[in-house]
């Protein structure tokens, strides 16, 4: 069918109401799909809101189980200043305080400088930074359980945490009846260790 | 209410009936004269509805040929090429597939026609395009009389009809399908029934001629009349072997038809405009150029048509949309209430702490990274005491020293903690008061061995007192003393796995 100028005339109406039907639709359509893609975006959102807060509730239900596990061990380590910046004073204080307490017959200490702890196995530390002072011990000893009560006492009269790493005990050679040290020692053994602090990265300075 | 013109042309006569809702609303005559052509131009000007043009002319020619089967455009060229072989002075033509042969080439058996005088339609037709009404099509009351006869069993019928401005109408049908037809004036002098008699012979005689109808065939003539015609028409029709006749009150067919037409003489024009305004023939004469309104007035109602579906199929949709939209608002707030009342809980909780050092999840690791040290540091005493029965047990082993330390890269023994470096110890010493006794030293030292391994410890001998292997070498020991029975022995031990881990226990 071929159509002329005078036919649309004929058409006008019918080509309005096409035209009119299309741009309604397509404004139906627009303003639908505007609905229905608010309407997915806030179930999302609403979705993500609702797993957040379980997130969080079960988070705060964590918490309050950590905390009432580990909130008075916490605080021991914290007041033992193992928590926090280190103390050396407090560690030479407390080893002169072990000498006199005359636990065995001499022992000589040197702390080197702090660094960052490497442990032999992984450990996952968190928002902790391990911090490490490594200090030898060099000890005269009359028999190897002064070496041990030594250890034994070292963290009850000191503020800290000492990490043992491991010593060597030896037999004082001997001449004849007398002793090889002027002191009378029958042992003496060599620790390898040192002071161990926790800096928390969130802790307020 | 749907509005249908009809229309009834004969030579020189044009009968115009405007349809509502089935029934006649108006009925108008015009004569082919200038007069007529104004008049029905001026009746045009009020009406708008589709409009059928059934012709009744004398000059309406039918022929038949077998050509090849053909589609498509083929088909069109080889229509056309027929067309203005036989009809080349007329744009009013048809070409009918009767029927496909069924054996050689198997052509189509085709049914040519053509209204032959144009110039009895042209003006006419003119007029309506003027007046841009939409001509549906052009018929002939032979295309359209086939359903009169459908329900004869006969395969041989004519049907005679009289038409009041036409004239008889007779009509031959083989197999049901139109073959000729033939329109016959009737003069005001000459009855209905004495047209009938002598047109019934000719007819008769002519389709012979013509050999449409087989040799000794019996012509079933089927004739449409008043019932006052009826009897006269049953009396005076000769008995022949030749024709066999079946009449029909006009007036029965007309209510079989449920037609709302009193019927006062034998004039069947109603039947035919009933039967086009019902079931108009798929083909006829009008070409494109004479049903261009109806083209337009179809594809005006087309795009009314898509323009209501577009809008009601995208409302519908959109509007399921929006209820499965209402569904997922209900969602929403069921969540968003969720999600208050979880934020609630948690708030409820978090404003019962303590205002303490750290967080509570900082504080579980401070803890739990000192007792993982703890476990990295065994105290002198955890070193010593296991070691001290089996030493008892061996008095003549004398220890000269004793070291420890931590490793990790020692091998994991079954049911031991892998992730806990390992006790290593190193045990220097001497084995005395055993004389020369060599044999006795080796076996002591490796009984001290099997004693230490019952402990758990992982034992190897780093220096033995003598080296008895085919590959050392060996002096007299009878001057040896204490020096030359050295020995060195490297232990270690994992903690056991007791399916506790040790991090759970505080520090000492």
């Amino acid at each position: 069918m071929k159509l002329s100028k005078t036919d649309l005339s004929i058409l006008r109406w019918s080509i309005l109401a096409i035209c009119s039907s299309i741009l309604v639709s397509a404004a139906i359509l627009y303003v639908s799909s505007t609905y229905i893609g608010n309407s997915k975006k806030d179930l999302l959102s609403a979705r993500n809101a609702r797993n957040d807060a379980r997130s969080r509730l079960a988070a705060a239900q964590e918490d309050s189980e950590n905390m009432s596990i580990y909130s008075s061990e916490y605080g021991a380590l914290v007041k033992r200043k193992i928590i926090g910046e280190e103390q050396r004073l407090d560690w030479i204080e407390g080893m002169e305080k072990l000498r006199q307490m005359n636990l065995v017959w001499d022992f000589r200490y040197r702390i080197a400088p702090q660094k960052v702890y490497a442990p032999k196995s992984p450990i996952a530390s968190g928002n902790f930074d391990i911090h490490y002072s490594e200090m030898g011990l060099q000890f005269d000893l009359l028999h190897e359980a002064q070496l041990a009560d030594f250890f034994a006492a070292l963290p009850r009269h000191l503020q800290g945490w000492y990490q043992l790493e491991g010593c060597t005990l030896k037999r004082v050679e001997t001449t004849g009846q007398n002793t090889a040290t002027p002191s009378g020692a029958q042992l003496s053994a060599e620790c390898a260790g040192g002071w161990i602090t926790l800096k928390n990265r969130n802790a307020q300075s | 209410m749907k509005l249908s013109l009809l229309l009834f042309l004969s030579a020189d006569h044009l009968h115009a009936q405007l349809m509502a809702g089935g029934k006649i609303a108006e009925t108008r005559e015009f004569i082919d004269t200038t007069r007529g052509h104004e008049e029905f131009t001026s009746f045009l000007k009020s009406v708008r509805c589709p409009a059928y043009l059934l012709t009744d002319l004398i000059e309406e020619d039918f022929r038949h040929e077998l050509v090849p089967h053909l589609t498509g455009s083929k088909r069109s060229a080889l229509l056309k090429r027929k067309f203005d072989q036989y009809y080349r002075n007329t744009p009013f033509r048809h070409a009918r597939l009767l029927h496909r042969q069924k054996t050689g080439r198997r052509d189509d058996d085709i049914l040519f026609s053509a209204l032959t005088n144009p110039s009895l339609i042209t003006t006419w037709v003119d007029i309506l395009l003027a007046q841009q009404i939409p001509l549906v099509g052009i018929y002939s009351v032979p295309q359209i009389s086939a359903p009169l006869v459908k329900n004869n069993a006969s395969d041989h019928v004519l049907l005679v009809t009289w038409e009041k401005f036409s004239g008889l109408r007779q009509t031959y049908f083989s197999n049901r399908h139109l073959q000729i037809s033939r329109l016959t004036p009737v003069h005001a002098d000459l009855s209905f029934h004495d047209a009938v008699l002598q047109e019934l012979a000719r007819t008769y005689q002519y389709l012979k001629s013509l050999s449409l109808l087989p040799p000794n065939q019996i012509l079933d003539v089927l004739i449409l009349c008043h019932g006052d015609a009826l009897a006269q028409l049953k009396e005076k029709l000769p008995v022949t072997a030749d024709m066999r006749y079946s009449l029909s009150d006009i007036s029965d067919v007309g209510r079989q038809l449920k037609l709302d037409y009193h019927f006062t003489d034998s004039d069947a024009s109603q039947i035919f405009l009933h039967y086009l305004a019902t079931h108009p023939p798929k083909s006829n004469y009008a070409n494109p150029n004479h049903t261009h309104f109806h083209s337009l007035a179809r594809l005006r109602t087309a795009l009314y048509l898509a323009s209501a579906v577009l809008l009601v199929v995208v409302s519908l949709w959109s509007a399921n949309n929006m209820l499965q939209s209402r569904e997922e608002a209900n969602e929403t707030a069921e969540l968003r209430s969720q999600a208050n009342i979880a934020l609630s809980q948690a708030q409820q909780i978090t404003s019962s702490f303590p205002n303490t050092y750290a967080l509570a999840g900082d504080m579980k690791t401070g803890v739990t990274v000192i007792r993982k040290l703890n476990q990295l540091s065994p105290s002198p005493m955890e070193i010593m005491k296991p070691l001290s029965p089996s030493l008892d047990r061996y008095p003549q082993i004398q220890i000269d020293e004793l070291s420890w330390q931590m490793s990790a890269n020692e091998p994991v023994a079954s049911n031991t903690l892998a992730d806990v470096p390992a006790q290593v110890v190193i045990l220097k010493g001497r084995m005395v008061d055993f004389a020369n006794d060599y044999r006795a030293v080796l076996n002591y030292l490796e009984s001290f061995e099997r004693d230490l391994g019952k402990q758990g410890y992982q034992v190897s001998v780093l220096t033995k007192p003598f080296d008895a292997s085919p590959s050392g070498s060996i002096g007299d020991q009878r001057e040896g003393n204490s020096e030359t029975l050295k020995f060195s022995v490297r232990i270690s031990r994992r903690p056991e796995n007791t399916g506790n881990p040790d991090t759970n226990k505080p520090p000492a």
